[in-house]
């Protein structure tokens, strides 16, 4: 009998949810077959068996959540069947609640925990799960690490206050995601209801999108600035390239376009290619230019991460964008291609909508947000032109960049887009091998 | 009640009435909902009718009998006569605290609204059980279900328990007649306390042990006091015998304690897909729930240690959190008491377990004999055995041996579960004399500094 536990499938993964099992209890295994889907905050990824057996029992069911460590299902590998270690299965001390106990408590929390415990009393332990919080997380005001009623209380007040900034049609849905910490409320019934509401758990995608948006709106203090780009010479410029783009076998549309006008205007200005290290109150210049894109997902917004584009021509942007757009449709983006993103750049108009104001891709320093191209009157020497305009919406971290920094960087950016060809200036013509 | 074969929704359904069902019945009536109660024998379960409360009332008079023929009375200047035991009067003492206690819980289950319903109830599907008792068959379409309906006696193959010459220990109970001599067999303090039972009231006893020590995780220093008490009371222990040869090896009437398999083959789980345990208990996770939504299962039946404090506080986790509380069942540690003679109680960990989970591990003991109180009450064979963390202090377990030590080791067990260190409990103040200044004595040995023993160099 071997214990198969959820490894750790990629940075500050903490859960899973259990997707769909390939396998059932009873069927024989290879090694290396996939056993099960699940599905992290990013992806949703394959798990291959890590033995060769017969699958004795699934301990984990379709649909719920399992922590990092936790067992998800336990092989008969019979005797010199095939084995080897998993991928760095670090198993967490799942609550503070019962790290000494000595006489196995229940059947219910047989593995007895050697981990030092957690201080403290059964009313706060108590409080800590009826408020759904791991005590290990608290901090402890007591000398020894002992945790107190109140240091609870406040710890739940923090996130709480966390919680208020966001706004409140959100608010709701994601109260009732705070407490539910999964360890305890895997199997738990369905909360209390009226007939005035329906209550659903935040899970998967959705609640690290939660997350995300808290920790950003929490910590970030946002400032955007507006302007408007004439999109006429970016335009033309898209339609002269879009048919030799097509023979290349790519359909180029306005984002790589932007990206490539981006790159130099991130170069110039550095501060928004840089995030704070709230830490140590530094800032950190990144010498990378990963630019984040936000995609559509069915189960919400993903942003796909554009590695090195700095480095790549413009087919080549153009290319990988569209793996990265249909991955992220199709949920099949490797944690590498969703994280470690310096910047990030909205295309609100290839939802639909004209403009926004874009909250930052934490830790970063700024986003920025284009609006469709539309047609609009502008005067222009007291004459009234039609022309494609285009909104943009730059989020900025004002801890670090000032209003008037911000305008600069949209009117270099606002100059460059309208006059795409300055880029020949400083460009090096690189011609992939085979060309 | 109706009779015939009709289906009445009802809030909660509590199947079983032992310490588990009528304490989550109770919980769940004062949180509000409507309870119906299903028992199939009486309300009290297992403990009070036929096990933890007969078994301590017969401990508690075999235990007076037995003083007065010994020699203490003797030194303390009372001289018996002439002493008889009317083990027929003795049973029916027992069986009066029995009924009250009895009356008791079917007071409260009254008082509290619960609808009690006399029958064996069964799963039809995931929402309904049917109930067959005296006034017929009824289905009961639930809102919410808890499943308390404890364990029996573990079967032992080709020995059936036929109540005369093969007995569980509640038929041992009960017995008619005192034998002349006895057999048990078991290594749990059931067998323990069965053995001592009969032993006080002058029964030829013999106590067979499957393997070589008896009681599992309980610290050998203890062990050997118990031990000592045992054989003092002229049983005899062998020890790893297999059950199955146990009825070639003696010819007297044998008490089998093999342990219990939770009471689920009639409940028809699978008719509503509850998953069951290897070991045929109802999985629930900590919050006492089953795979089924709105089916939560508390004691015996899911196959745990079987404890009615175990049970009493699990049920009132169900009750709670099908009433939308967010509660858990995760004691840090579970005290557990053998009444021998000297008694035996522990909590927590050995110092062998603390040494094993990693522990920097300081002990502290005082023998009973140095306690003022112990000696007034002709009580010297025992001792406080205190198990610490030798780095910051932390109490990680304690084992009382002597009198009352299953009452004494409530303090310990809260004194664990709030982190309490050797300090705290060298700091209060202990009534003195009194059994409890063990506990005083034993911390400050620990921390070398005991007063009436004399500390090691």
């Amino acid at each position: 009998m071997q214990e198969f536990k959820l490894p750790d499938l990629g940075e500050g993964m903490q859960e899973a949810q259990i997707v769909e099992w390939l396998v059932g209890p009873g069927d024989t295994l290879k090694l290396d077959q996939p056993i099960v889907r699940v599905e992290t905050d990013k992806a949703i990824v394959e798990i291959p068996s890590p033995v060769a057996g017969r699958v004795s029992e699934i301990r984990v069911p379709q649909g719920q959540v399992a922590r990092l460590g936790e067992v998800l299902v336990i092989f008969d590998t019979g005797s010199g069947a095939a084995e080897r270690p998993t991928a760095k299965t670090t198993t967490t001390s799942t609550a503070a609640t019962n790290g000494a106990t000595a006489a196995p408590a229940s059947s219910v929390q047989a593995a007895t925990q050697t981990g030092q415990r957690v201080l403290a009393a059964p009313a706060v332990r108590k409080l800590a799960f009826e408020l759904g919080i791991d005590l290990a997380q608290v901090p402890p005001s007591q000398p020894g690490g002992r945790v107190t009623i109140d240091d609870v209380r406040a710890y739940a007040e923090r996130a709480k206050a966390a919680l208020a900034a966001t706004p409140a049609a959100e608010q709701q849905k994601v109260e009732s995601g705070v407490g539910a910490k999964v360890e305890a409320a895997r199997r738990e019934g369905q909360p209390p209801t009226t007939g005035q509401e329906r209550r659903e758990p935040l899970t998967g995608l959705r609640k690290r999108i939660a997350e995300r948006m808290e920790r950003s709106w929490r910590t970030i203090p946002h400032a955007t600035a507006f302007d408007e780009v004439d999109g006429t010479a970016l335009a033309a410029l898209r339609q002269s390239l879009k048919p030799i783009a097509e023979q290349r076998g790519v359909r180029l549309t306005y984002m790589p376009l932007l990206i490539t006008l981006l790159i130099p205007v991130l170069k110039e200005f550095p501060i928004f290619n840089a995030s704070l290290d709230e830490e140590r109150r530094e800032v950190v210049y990144k010498q990378a230019y990963h630019i984040g894109v936000a995609a559509d997902s069915p189960e919400g917004l993903l942003v796909p991460v554009l590695r090195d584009a700095d480095r790549l021509t413009l087919i080549e942007i153009a290319a990988r964008l569209e793996h990265l757009i249909e991955g992220a449709r199709k949920r099949t983006l490797s944690l590498p291609e969703l994280s470690g993103s310096t910047f990030t750049l909205n295309n609100v108009g290839s939802f639909g909508g004209s403009s926004g104001t874009p909250i930052i891709n934490y830790p970063e320093a700024a986003i920025l947000a284009v609006g469709r191209l539309q047609e609009k009157a502008i005067v222009r020497d007291g004459t009234i032109l039609a022309r494609p305009m285009m909104p943009l919406a730059l989020s900025f971290d004002h801890r670090l960049i000032d209003g008037a920094l911000a305008g600069r960087f949209l009117a270099r950016f606002k100059d460059l887009v309208e006059n795409p060809q300055q880029l020949m200036l400083d460009m090096i013509v690189s011609i992939p091998n085979g060309r | 009640m109706v009779v015939g074969d009709v289906t009445t929704a009802v809030d909660v359904l509590v199947l079983g009435a032992g310490p588990g069902g009528y304490v989550a019945a109770i919980r769940a009536a004062q949180l509000g909902h409507h309870v119906t109660l299903v028992e199939a024998d009486m309300p009290g379960g297992t403990c009070l009718n036929r096990g933890c409360i007969p078994l301590k009332a017969l401990l508690s008079s075999s235990e007076r009998y037995r003083q007065a023929r010994q020699e203490e009375p003797g030194v303390m200047g009372i001289h018996v006569e002439a002493l008889t035991l009317n083990w027929a009067a003795m049973q029916d003492w027992k069986q009066g605290v029995v009924n009250r206690l009895a009356e008791g819980v079917r007071k409260l289950i009254s008082g509290n609204a619960i609808e009690y319903v006399h029958g064996k109830g069964w799963f039809i599907n995931a929402q309904e059980v049917r109930v067959e008792g005296e006034y017929g068959s009824h289905h009961f379409k639930f809102d919410h279900c808890i499943i308390a309906t404890g364990a029996e006696a573990a079967p032992v193959p080709g020995l059936p328990y036929d109540g005369k010459q093969v007995l569980t220990p509640e038929q041992a109970l009960a017995l008619p007649a005192l034998p002349a001599a006895l057999s048990i067999y078991g290594d749990d303090y059931i067998a323990l306390e069965l053995a001592t039972v009969f032993a006080r009231l002058d029964v030829e006893v013999k106590l067979y042990s499957p393997g070589e020590q008896l009681l599992a995780g309980f610290d050998p220093a203890a062990l050997r006091l118990v031990q000592a008490g045992l054989r003092k009371l002229g049983i005899a222990i062998a020890t790893k015998t297999p059950v199955e040869k146990i009825t070639t090896i003696t010819e007297h009437p044998v008490i089998i304690s093999n342990g219990v398999c939770p009471r689920t083959a009639d409940l028809h789980v699978s008719d509503a897909d509850i998953e069951l345990t290897a070991n045929n208990g109802i999985a629930v996770n900590s919050m006492q729930q089953s795979s089924v939504p709105n089916i939560y299962a508390v004691g015996d039946c899911i196959g745990g240690q079987a404890l009615a404090s175990v049970a009493i506080k699990q049920g009132k986790v169900a009750a709670e959190v099908l009433s939308g509380q967010r509660v858990q069942f995760a004691p840090l540690v579970i005290p557990r008491v053998v009444h021998t003679t000297p008694e035996l109680a522990t909590v927590g960990y050995t110092t062998q377990e603390a040494a094993q989970a990693g522990y920097n591990v300081v002990t502290g003991r005082f023998p009973l004999a140095a306690s003022g109180r112990a000696l007034t009450l002709a009580a010297e064979n025992g001792a406080a055995l205190i198990v610490a963390d030798a780095d910051n202090g932390l109490l990680l377990g304690a084992t009382l041996v002597g009198p009352r030590a299953g009452d004494l080791i409530g303090q310990l067990t809260l004194a664990i579960e709030m982190g309490a260190t050797l300090t705290d409990l060298s700091e209060i103040l202990y009534p003195h004399p009194s059994l409890s200044e063990i506990v005083l004595e034993g911390s400050e040995n620990a921390q070398g500094r005991a007063i009436h023993i004399l500390t090691k160099p």
